[in-house]
Formats: structure tokens, C-alpha cells, sequence
């Protein structure tokens, strides 16, 4: 056993056993900052290697290997548990702070993981940890979400464990490199990475579980998971041509179910499934140029996605929920929560001198570069989607709209800042993306503001809006109302429970119909001896002796009177 | 708790007056003109410079703004239709899921204005 450096997700362990020795209060806030410095700082310094190997049942453990791919997720992954926690000062639910924790440190550890092994590990702790995120809310149906959850999540890992154990026996290697779809192992590592990327069918635990977990534990929620998973897939199956259809139909339909869903953490989770997509066919294209697209657009959207969580979960914090049709017209006394929540709408949306404009078009270009028309036509419609859900819905329905009369407090201060600081790096990268574009994986060639780029996304975007004013106006634009919508958890949220209860009464009924026949049988028999032998009736009826004598008298009286004739 | 207790502007900060003007009835005819405005100049702007596309269809002067406009209309009638068929009333899961109950209340901090 070696162990040269200590690994990043070991730091976050750490602190999470100090975090349990010291005084409830700001004492255990300050570590949840520090540590995801601290780790940053580390990843920042350590040269490209791997480090920390260890040997496994013969096997070796490679915890710590780092390249400019592991490195910008792992930073990034670090800045969303930094902005998280501080989201999450008020807090002083032990049990959130250690998940919250926990939750980073895993999803660091599968980040630098070298090898299948030591992913499979950080790839079930990521769920483990997070899933108290959704119980921390302390409620039946947060409960029953979060079993949903945790099985999903857990499938997953075994799903990734039993194609490792394949692909062992195929390869003799464990090292998690690029793969090529082909193998029954290498397929069932893609659906591992497939259901945590949550790809078409098998995304709907996300739309489930971020709107059920607490306020502060669906900003951290929206960070690590789905993004570990776009890690996994462009560290494995880059260039994988099928992944490019894969994302296009997820740019595609969520932008649908989010325009008509009310809960607006639940939009957001849709709208992150939708940005999923972009990144996903980046990882599909799987140039140089795409995977950096993909990389730099994961770096994004985790900040502007952290920040619409963040604006929503103020909002409920103060009012108590987050349901679009009981807001509107927030914007007069959460003034700069509304402000926060436009930028992070903005970059969403990729409006020029905002993040996503910078990211989303590496990945959009690079798709139009190797000639995938229908699939760039797709994105450009699906960018005009998110413009719908993410960048009007949200803030207009909060902050604008219709006035719902609530008067809540600005949120607190503490949330400000992570907002403000969240907000601030969305203009940032957005103006000045070169310190981005210099931490992805390769080389950067590009040049996001030209005429033709920013009019013609411009273009795009104002005359959305102008669509959405015209259908507003017209009163075409379907109004918020308190519903459920169903999607693919339908399934095992109602069809399966519902088609187990009609097997089961069926079978239920056939079992009580024999035995109905049996017993009915038995009754019959046992009446038919009792009619035939009991005392009252049949043969074994004791009859007097008076009547055998008349009986003898007839018969002998009958002999007598034939005898005459 | 009331969280409807006063209406008077006064009581909102500067930011939240000036943000105030944006909700005004008397106000959206002015923005929706200044939004078809901009987006008339956007239009007229592909005509001063020379576009360079992937695709020809790039190059067609307003290209993305009808793109924009007819895509974004299909969405919002393709949602209307798709809620028609998926929509169900909020407790359809039953009481034990998060849909149909209250966030509770000790974790909230609220207040009012």
C-alpha cells in the first residue's frame, strides 16, 4: 500500500468527522466553507498524474488521477460546495451539513477516480450521502421520494459494478478509460452513467427528488449528481455517435413538460435535464473542440442552475412555496433576489454578456462544424425552449406577473451573498471567458463574439420573447394552475402499484373461488353422509318395533289375500 | 402568518420601486413597444454585415428571429396540447407525497413586510 498524497475526497471525510466534535452554531458553518477551499486549493497545485494508488484484493486503486478533464469538474465541483454551503449558513441540521459534505467529497472522489472500482464506491456514495438532503425535509412524501430515489441510485452503481465485473473478465483491466459501445459490460456501464445522466425514460427521479428535498439541499442537489454522470461519459464514451441523439431528445422534451409544471423547482429540474442534453451531444460529437464545449457548459450551468435554486428556494424560504400559481410580483420587496434570478435567467438562457452564450455555443458550433443539421435546428429550438421555462417563467411568474399580494421579506443575508457571488461569476465568465476556456481540457480556438454570433442569438431570443409578449397579451400562453403532471414515474408511482393490485386481487380471487369450491364440496359430502346416515333420516334411521309388526302384518295380511285369488 | 399586510410603495426600497415600474399595467404597452422596437432593429442589423453561417439557411437575413418567434409559439402549442392530455389535480398521488402537503413550517423563515 502507497499512498503518495492524500486524496481531495478524503478532506471532506475529515471534515465531516470534525464537524462532529465541535459546538452546533457558526463554528460548523465556517468548516463547511473551508473545506471546499481547502480542496480546491489542493486540486489547484497538483500537477497532472496519478496519485494515491492502492492495492485492492490484487488490484490497483489509482484515487487520485488527475488531468485537465478531472481537473475543472473537481474545481468546479469544489465552488458549487462552497456557494452551497454558504447558501446554507442559517442551517443547523447536523445531519445536512454532514450530508452536504459527504455528498461533495464523493463526487470529487469519482471525479479523480483512476479506476472502475474506485468509482463504483464514490458512485454509490454520492447516493447515499445526498438522499438525506431529501429526507432532512422531515416529511411522509419526502420520505417515500426519497426511497424512490435511493433505489434508482443505487441500481445505478450495481448496474456500473456489474458491467466492471464484465468488463474485467473481457479486458483484465479496471482502469476507467474510453470505451467503445460493444460489449455486454461496456453497455451496462453506459446505462449506469445513462441513468444518473438522466437520459429519455430513465430521467424522471430528477424531476421527482430535487423539488422534494429541503430548500438549501436542492442547490446542492443540482451540482453534483447529473454532472458526475456527464463527467463519467465524456471520460468513457466521448465521440460515442449514439449519445448525440441521446442529448438531442433531451435539449427536446423537457422543455415542453416545464412550461406547463407549476412547481417551479420542478421546472428548474426540467430545465436541467434539458441543459443535460446540450452537454450530452457535445460528449457525442466528441471533438476536441465539443468536449470542451461539454466541460466548460458543465462549469456553466452548475453556477446559473445553483443560482436559479438558490432565487427559487429564497422565495420559499419566505412565502413557503414555490408554486408558480400562488407567486407573482415579488420583485417589490425581494428586490435583489429578483435581480439575482434575472442573471441567472440570462445566462441560462445565453444571452450575450452572460455564461451560458460563451459554453452553449462551443458545443452548438462544433455540432454545426461536423455536419449534423437536424441535430443543430434541434438545439437552436431547444436554446429558444430554455428561454421559455428558465429565462421568462421563473423570474416572471416570482418576481413580475400577476401580483399575489405577498409581501415577504428580502432574503437573508447570507443567501444575498451566495447569490450575489453566484451572480457575479455568471457575468464574469460570460464577459471575460478566457480564464475558463484556459482550465478546459483542450487547447481553446474560438472567439464567441462576433457580429454573426451575438445578432443572430439575439435574434433568437428577442423575438421569443416577443412571441411570449404577443401570446400574453393574447391570452394564448397557458395560465399557472395547481396540477400534477405525469411523466415516465408514473409508471412506478401508479401504473405498476396499480397493475400489482389487479394481479394480485385476481389471483387473491381465484385462490378464495377454489377454495369456495372446496369447502362446498367437503359441505356437500359431509350433508350427503349425515342425509344418508345420520340419526334423523336415511338408513340409519332407528325405526320401532311396532312398526316391523305392522309392517310383518301387511306383508303376511298381502300373502294371505293373494293366496284366495 | 399575514403576509399581505401593506401595499404602499413607500414601504419598498429603491431597488424594489424602481423593479415596481416594470409591473405597472399602464407600463407594458411601452415595453412590448420598446421590445418590437429592439427587435426590429435586430432585423434591420443583418443587413450591415456580411453573415457567415454553417448553414445557407443562416444567411437568409432574419433567419433566427423567425426561427425564434414560429419555434417559440409551436412550444407554447405544444404545451397547452401536451397538458391537456397529462394534467391531473394536485393530490393525484395521494396525501404522502410532497405535491399535496405543506413545507414545513419550522424549516421557513418568514416574514413580511
Amino acid at each position: 500500500m502507497m499512498i503518495s498524497i492524500l486524496p481531495t475526497a478524503f478532506i471532506f471525510i475529515a471534515a465531516a468527522l470534525v464537524l462532529g466534535l465541535l459546538p452546533k452554531g457558526n463554528v460548523r458553518g465556517v468548516i463547511l466553507l473551508i473545506t471546499p477551499i481547502l480542496a480546491a486549493w489542493q486540486i489547484w497545485n497538483l500537477p497532472v498524474g496519478i496519485f494515491a494508488q492502492v492495492e485492492f484484493v490484487g488490484q490497483t486503486l489509482d484515487m487520485m488521477r488527475v488531468d485537465k478533464l478531472s481537473r475543472i469538474f473537481g474545481l468546479i465541483f469544489c465552488l458549487a460546495a462552497f456557494l452551497g454551503n454558504l447558501y446554507a449558513w442559517h442551517v443547523r441540521d447536523f445531519i445536512q451539513q454532514i450530508a452536504a459534505l459527504l455528498y461533495a467529497g464523493a463526487a470529487i472522489g469519482a471525479v479523480f477516480a483512476g479506476d472502475l472500482i474506485t468509482l463504483f464506491f464514490y458512485w454509490e456514495g454520492t447516493a447515499l450521502a445526498s438522499v438525506f438532503l431529501i429526507w432532512a425535509r422531515r416529511t411522509e412524501g419526502s420520505y417515500h421520494t426519497g426511497m424512490r430515489y435511493l433505489i434508482i441510485q443505487i441500481t445505478s452503481g450495481v448496474i456500473l459494478l456489474a458491467g466492471t465485473a464484465l468488463l474485467y473478465r473481457e479486458t483484465g483491466s479496471i482502469t476507467f478509460e474510453r470505451m467503445t459501445l460493444g460489449s455486454l459490460g461496456t453497455w451496462l456501464i453506459f446505462l449506469s452513467f445513462g441513468i444518473k445522466c438522466a437520459f429519455p425514460l430513465l430521467h424522471n427521479w430528477l424531476q421527482d427528488s430535487y423539488p422534494a428535498a429541503t430548500i438549501t439541499g436542492t442547490v446542492i442537489l443540482s451540482a453534483f449528481t447529473t454532472k458526475l454522470a456527464v463527467y463519467a461519459l465524456a471520460r468513457g464514451f466521448a465521440g460515442t455517435e449514439l449519445l448525440i441523439y441521446i442529448g438531442a431528445v433531451m435539449t427536446l422534451f423537457p422543455i415542453f413538460f416545464a412550461e406547463i409544471e407549476n412547481d417551479l423547482r420542478r421546472v428548474l429540474a426540467y430545465s436541467l435535464n434539458n441543459q443535460l442534453g446540450f452537454m450530452v451531444v457535445g460528449i457525442g460529437v466528441g471533438t476536441e473542440m465539443a468536449i470542451n464545449g461539454t466541460a466548460s457548459h458543465a462549469f456553466a450551468h452548475i453556477l446559473y442552475k445553483a443560482l436559479l435554486f438558490m432565487s427559487v428556494g429564497a422565495v420559499m424560504l419566505r412565502t413557503g412555496t414555490s408554486k408558480a400559481s400562488e407567486l407573482g410580483g415579488l420583485c417589490r420587496t425581494m428586490p435583489r433576489t429578483a435581480i439575482f434570478c434575472l442573471i441567472g435567467a440570462a445566462s441560462i438562457s445565453a444571452f450575450p454578456l452572460f455564461s451560458g452564450f460563451v459554453t452553449k455555443s462551443l458545443i452548438m458550433d462544433e455540432t454545426a462544424n461536423q455536419h449534423y443539421p437536424i441535430i443543430w435546428a434541434i438545439l437552436v429550438f431547444a436554446s429558444a425552449g430554455v428561454l421559455s421555462h428558465s429565462g421568462i417563467k421563473i423570474p416572471y411568474f416570482t418576481f413580475f406577473g400577476h401580483d399575489s399580494g405577498l409581501r415577504p421579506n428580502e432574503a437573508p443575508i447570507h443567501m444575498q451573498m451566495a447569490m450575489g457571488f453566484t451572480a457575479f461569476l455568471c457575468v464574469f465568465i460570460g464577459v471575460y471567458p478566457e480564464p475558463l476556456y484556459a482550465l478546459l481540457p483542450y487547447e481553446v480556438v474560438y472567439r464567441p463574439y462576433t457580429m454573426s454570433h451575438v445578432v443572430g442569438q439575439l435574434q433568437l431570443l428577442c423575438f421569443a420573447l416577443l412571441a411570449f409578449a404577443v401570446l400574453m397579451r393574447r391570452g394564448i400562453h397557458p395560465p399557472e394552475i395547481r396540477a400534477v403532471n405525469l411523466d415516465v414515474d408514473w409508471i412506478y408511482r401508479r401504473f405498476i402499484p396499480t397493475f400489482y393490485n389487479i394481479i394480485y386481487n385476481s389471483v387473491a380471487k381465484v385462490f378464495i373461488f377454489i377454495e369456495a369450491v372446496i369447502i362446498s364440496v367437503i359441505q356437500m359430502t359431509i350433508k350427503g353422509l349425515y342425509k344418508l346416515h345420520g340419526p334423523e333420516t336415511g338408513v340409519s334411521r332407528m325405526r320401532g318395533v311396532g312398526a316391523m309388526v305392522m309392517w310383518v302384518a301387511i306383508l303376511l295380511g298381502v300373502a294371505l289375500i293373494s293366496s284366495y285369488f | 402568518m399575514d403576509l399581505n399586510q401593506s401595499d404602499k410603495t413607500n414601504e419598498f426600497s429603491r431597488l424594489g420601486k424602481t423593479l415596481c415600474w416594470f409591473t405597472k399595467t399602464e407600463n407594458a404597452n411601452k415595453i412590448f413597444l420598446g421590445l418590437a422596437l429592439f427587435c426590429f432593429a435586430l432585423f434591420l442589423a443583418d443587413f450591415t454585415y456580411h453573415k457567415h453561417g454553417h448553414f445557407f439557411i443562416e444567411e437568409i437575413p432574419g433567419f433566427y428571429a423567425a426561427y425564434g418567434f414560429f419555434m417559440f409559439t409551436l412550444l407554447i402549442m405544444g404545451a397547452k396540447a401536451l397538458r391537456f392530455i397529462i394534467k391531473r389535480p394536485e393530490n393525484y398521488y395521494g396525501d404522502k407525497a410532497v405535491d399535496s402537503e405543506d413545507y414545513p413550517a419550522d424549516q421557513l423563515e418568514q416574514g413580511s413586510k
